[in-house]
């Protein structure tokens, strides 16, 4: 197999392995079978995945360094603009100028 | 409708090009034809699974290998869905792209948005996930466009990622109003991190729905 059928290939089988995972809840769970227990857990999904999606993000941030110092600083512009303003826009524009200002220099 | 659609989406914009330049500038380094990595972003359209690709592609893995830590790597969303068995629609096109095109950052913002009164919502949520896709590809494209020539220092800006998330987090704060669904996925995040480090995404979202499950059946049982 040459090198371009080769990623050809693997783009192939990652689309439709990708596409399976995604697709599998809307295979297994038709429209209009909903219970109250279904509801429910999709109901409380999305705060504990927020949850979940923030800490994986921060997981590598090393602690004891200067590091873990500027990402809570980023965090409390993001945080303490969007609880004033509520606009996401510039919560996430502003806390990532001020990380990356404290990366480069 | 679009521009509403548009303008809701901006945030992931913020998340989508710097991570998809990230991802185009490490792919070229592959050395295949730069616009392999916007068709990467085209049909494969997964963070992750496409980092994790340019490892596997420069060590020669077979495909089975790659069928395997692909679906291991996405299968936190299996998850996803539940929350849009209802609102994508009938079987159609547009639902199996908006399936196709359920990822992290899609699902945060329309599990946190409020569709506007006057929109169908199966439409308004295609443009989000079309705008997504959009800028993911944009990324993808503009950094292995300009692997060789890149002047601007990208460096941290893949904090817009982080920000993103934190803002839906409070967004979801504000919508629930409940602490226990956050109380469990920290606890869960947690053990996942000092077990499972390596699948933390995936034990953390099993472990959550798990409790959150076995919660309300010992509610449902000691009410009856």
């Amino acid at each position: 197999m040459n090198e371009i059928n080769y990623l050809l290939a693997v783009m192939l089988v990652m689309t439709v392995s990708t596409y399976i995972t995604r697709l599998t809840p809307f295979l297994l769970f038709g429209k209009g079978q909903e219970s109250s227990l279904l509801n429910y857990i999709s109901k409380s999904t999305p705060p504990m995945v927020m949850t979940i999606l923030v800490i994986y993000m921060l997981k590598d941030v090393e602690y004891f360094t200067f590091e873990i110092v500027y990402t809570f600083i980023a965090l409390l512009v993001t945080t303490g603009l969007h609880i004033y303003k509520r606009n996401a826009l510039l919560s996430i524009v502003s806390g990532t100028v001020v990380y990356m200002i404290f990366v480069q220099t | 409708m679009i521009r509403s659609a548009l303008k809701i989406s901006l945030p992931i914009l913020f998340g989508f090009v710097p991570l998809g330049i990230a991802f185009g500038l490490l792919f070229q380094e592959l050395g295949y034809p730069w616009y392999f990595a916007s068709l990467m972003g085209i049909f494969v359209y997964a963070g992750a699974a496409q980092f994790m690709a340019i490892g596997l592609l420069s060590s020669g893995i077979g495909l089975l290998e790659i069928a395997i830590s692909t679906f291991f790597l996405n299968s936190r969303h299996m998850f996803y869905g539940l929350a849009f068995l209802e609102s994508f629609g009938n079987w159609n096109l547009r639902k199996l792209y908006l399936i196709f095109g359920l990822t992290d950052e899609t699902y945060a913002l329309m599990t946190t948005i409020k569709v506007p009164k006057h929109f169908t919502k199966e439409r308004y949520y295609f443009f989000i996930t079309l705008f997504a896709q959009m800028y993911w590809v944009l990324g993808c494209t503009i950094g292995a466009l300009t692997a060789n020539a890149l002047s601007f220092n990208t460096n941290g800006m893949e904090f817009a990622a982080t920000a993103l998330f934190v803002v839906l987090l409070i967004e979801q704060w504000i919508k629930v109003k409940r602490l226990l669904p956050f109380i469990i996925a920290f606890i869960a995040s947690g053990i996942a991190l000092f077990f499972f480090i390596k699948h933390m995404l995936l034990v953390a979202i099993i472990l959550s729905i798990g409790s959150i499950v076995l919660l309300r059946l010992i509610k449902t049982n000691s009410n009856e």
